[in-house]
């Protein structure tokens, strides 16, 4: 049973991200590639951050919330943006329209995510004999993240790569955009100020997934509709 | 194929639905349970000529189940637990006639025999006797039963409580924890039990020599001391016999005390020698003492006076047993016993002498004494049991607990033991002399006795399973050569019949586990989940005739997306 189980937890945690490859035009433009250098970079920013975190987080001994402490992990969270950026703009993309860029570079940075933080675990613990939701959670927590994650990458795209955007809506995307990229320092605030307990936490992303990718859409389909007219 | 999947989905949800909405009710309640894991000891496992007696594996992996049971229940995979303090000894017994097989059984000892637990150390009966009877009935039962499945103790504490009182409502709400329902899980991984390969056992013999007058060629006679240390129990990793024999080794290295002090004084040296066995392999009959006797030096030997063997001597209802092979009117024994009976008088002790022929082709032994017998050596054996045992019984059981036993008892006897003893040597001093008297320097030392209780209700210290350098052996070794100069231990084989097992404890993993049927929902919802998000996929990026399409196309494909 507990293979088993270990086979649900991951079809919950990486399904999505296939599925929404094929199922999307991502899987007849063929972005694999895309996704592939995304994934790298993914990989190489978060080496950088974990450098800056060793390098400037004082350990704590004990679990307390340190306002200061906090806004610099927040500000170092957003080296997540710089290299979103980077994946987006620098990196030589073959000929694929912006709306199938974005949604490859989300896509290949979410499932890195995924993989690197919640593959070892998974292994780990949900092929264990004690039955536990953690895992199941958790896989739900990889949805939730990979909706926030096209989402940023969404408004990533109308803000770098976008140059004939309504003036109205730029102040919107850039508050959509800091929300979604404070999303980590949010749910972390979450966890340990209100105390609220692992799916508490998940239900709340996965509420917040649903709504910033709404906004997103709307945002993303009004500038659209402007540089379409 | 979604269709079928679909279809198959409602009739299972339909099934299911009700078990699953109860089960993942009670799941969200104990949402972080962790794993429990308690130390249990298995149930003694040996072939007694070859024939398989006890519990014959180690391995558990096996669903939780709680008494009683629906009649006509398959046991076979599930692990019964059992508090004693609700065992029925009747109903165990059928179980284990019938030779239904378990998956496992799981006997829980009260918490107050746990080694944990010192209240109550210092003597007095703690416990009711019905469960010391129960527990002795049990014991008497596992033993001799051949039980095809792994047996184990464990003592109770607040967890397994817990998981108990869950499992035993599972249970009450007629869904026994099968691989289908979620439940309990007890695993316990050891390597299989293999056969103890020889055991050993060590005698340990001190020799304490009398004062030889000047020009006296003639050898002086020697009393000789004997108490078997070892014991035998349903769990060997359990059984610690604090009155089955500790209190008779404890009074043996009392007595050794005491006398080294007189010994050491050349005016207060007897004239006799004493000896001092400790022996092992008690429980097979004394098959160490037999040894010990053949190899002594037959001067030693025949030079024996008497010999007195201490045996359960830790006697709350003060009242010994002095066992004789001899016939009770032969002049010697009638010297020996009024010695002993005139100084029981004094400290108030009940004593009575009872007779057993030896029959000499009858391989049990039945007390200590008799080897001695055998070899034509008086001997009586000192015990407060006034029948003798059957083979494998009184070693040290489970209720053979030091927190149980009456201390005050033990220090009675070392005295009566040890005056008897000295009026028997000094003689010649007179009859009403009081050697070991309370409050003198010579009196019996009721902290050292405590001291060495304590350690020997604590010690399991079953001879197959005492290494040849067991800690235990060379203390007892130590401890006798302090007050002793002459100590040598003695090792031998343990012949006869029997052939023990190890893996004797061993850890027990609980988890709380998910059933089947909850991960077959799951991929359910699961693949729902996922065949939901491809549609809506594929209609918001590329409409609904896209999606009618795909469907259309050859059946590898729809393999791969869904």
């Amino acid at each position: 049973m507990t293979v088993f189980h270990f086979f649900n937890c991951a079809l919950l945690t990486f399904g999505p991200h296939a599925i929404y490859y094929s199922a999307t035009p991502l899987s007849e433009y063929d972005t694999l590639g895309t996704c592939l250098k995304t994934a790298v970079v993914y990989l190489i920013t978060a080496l950088i951050k974990l450098v800056c975190l060793a390098t400037f987080l004082k350990v704590t001994e004990n679990d307390s919330f340190d306002p200061y402490q906090e806004l610099l992990k927040a500000l170092i969270g957003f080296i997540d943006v710089a290299g979103l950026y980077y994946a987006m703009t620098q990196l030589t993309h073959r000929n694929i329209s912006q709306t199938h860029k974005f949604q490859a570079v989300g896509l290949g940075w979410a499932f890195a995510d995924s993989v690197l933080h919640r593959l070892a675990p998974l292994w780990v613990g949900a092929r264990g004999l004690e039955f536990t939701w953690e895992y199941i959670l958790q896989g739900l927590e990889a949805n939730a993240n990979l909706v926030f994650t096209v989402s940023l990458a969404s408004l990533g795209s109308l803000m770098w790569l976008r140059k004939n955007k309504p003036k109205a809506l730029i102040p919107f995307i850039y508050a959509c955009a800091g929300i979604l990229a404070t999303m980590p320092s949010i749910t972390s605030y979450l966890r340990r100020i209100l105390d609220w307990d692992f799916p508490k936490v998940v239900g709340f992303e996965l509420l917040a997934s649903v709504v910033m990718a709404f906004l997103s859409a709307q945002l993303f389909l009004a500038c659209q509709r402007r540089s379409s007219i | 194929m979604a269709g079928r999947k679909g279809r198959e989905g409602e009739m299972l949800e339909s099934v299911y639905s009700v078990i699953a909405l109860v089960y993942i009710l009670v799941a969200c309640v104990e949402l972080c349970d962790a794993a429990t894991v308690l130390d249990v000891y298995r149930l003694i496992q040996y072939d007694l000529a070859g024939v398989p007696f006890g519990s014959r594996f180690a391995n558990l992996n096996h669903h939780a189940g709680s008494l009683p049971f629906r009649s006509g229940a398959d046991l076979s995979r599930t692990v019964v637990v059992i508090p004693i303090r609700e065992l029925n000894v009747t109903i165990l017994q059928e179980i284990i006639t019938q030779k239904d097989r378990l998956g496992g059984l799981l006997l829980l000892l009260p918490q107050k025999f746990s080694f944990d637990n010192r209240e109550g150390e210092e003597g007095g009966q703690t416990y009711g006797k019905d469960v010391m009877q129960k527990l002795a009935e049990l014991e008497k039962l596992l033993i001799h039963a051949n039980m095809p499945y792994p047996v184990y103790f464990a003592f109770e504490d607040d967890e397994i409580d817990e998981v108990l009182a869950d499992i035993k409502k599972n249970d009450a709400t007629g869904q026994h924890s099968t691989s289908t329902i979620g439940g309990y899980k007890f695993v316990v991984s050891t390597p299989e039990p293999k056969k103890v390969s020889s055991a050993i056992i060590a005698n340990i013999q001190g020799w304490l020599p009398g004062l030889k007058a000047d020009g006296d060629v003639s050898q002086l006679p020697t009393i000789a001391i004997v108490a078997s240390y070892d014991t035998f129990g349903a769990a060997p990793a359990l059984s610690v016999g604090s009155d089955s024999n500790g209190s008779g080794v404890v009074a043996l290295l009392e007595i050794a005390r005491l006398f080294s002090r007189l010994y050491s004084n050349p005016k207060t040296r007897g004239r006799y020698n004493i000896l001092f066995g400790l022996t092992s392999g008690g429980p097979y009959n004394y098959n160490g003492t037999l040894k010990w006797l053949r190899s002594l030096d037959h001067r030693v030997r025949e030079s024996i006076d008497y010999a007195v063997c201490l045996n359960s001597i830790a006697s709350s209802e003060n009242e010994l047993w002095m066992h004789v092979s001899k016939p009770p009117e032969n002049a010697y024994i009638k010297h020996l016993f009024e010695g002993f009976f005139n100084v029981a008088n004094e400290l108030g002790v009940n004593i009575n002498l009872k007779h057993k022929k030896i029959n000499i082709s009858d391989p049990r032994v039945a007390w200590e004494h008799e080897q001695f017998s055998r070899l034509r050596v008086t001997a009586v054996t000192l015990s407060e049991l006034s029948d003798p045992p059957e083979l494998l019984e009184s070693f040290g059981g489970l209720y053979d607990k030091g927190h149980f036993g009456d201390r005050t008892a033990v220090f009675r006897s070392v005295k009566l033991v040890a005056e008897s003893l000295a009026r028997h040597i000094y003689a010649p001093l007179g009859k009403n002399i009081q050697i070991f008297a309370d409050g003198s320097s010579l009196a019996v030392n009721p902290s050292y006795i405590n001291s060495w209780l304590n350690l020997f209700s604590r010690t399991p210290r079953m001879a197959p399973f005492l290494s040849k350098n067991d800690p235990f052996i060379t203390a007892l070794k130590r401890e006798l050569a302090e007050h002793i100069a002459e100590v040598h231990v003695q090792y031998e084989l343990l012949d006869g019949m029997f052939s023990f097992y190890d893996s004797t404890r061993a850890r027990l993993n609980v988890y709380q586990v998910a059933s089947v049927t909850f991960d077959l929902l799951l991929l359910l919802a699961l693949g729902s989940y996922l065949i939901l998000l491809f549609s809506s996929l594929v209609i918001v990026t590329r409409g609904l005739d896209d999606l009618i399409g795909i469907f259309r196309r050859p059946p590898s494909r729809k393999n791969k997306t869904a």
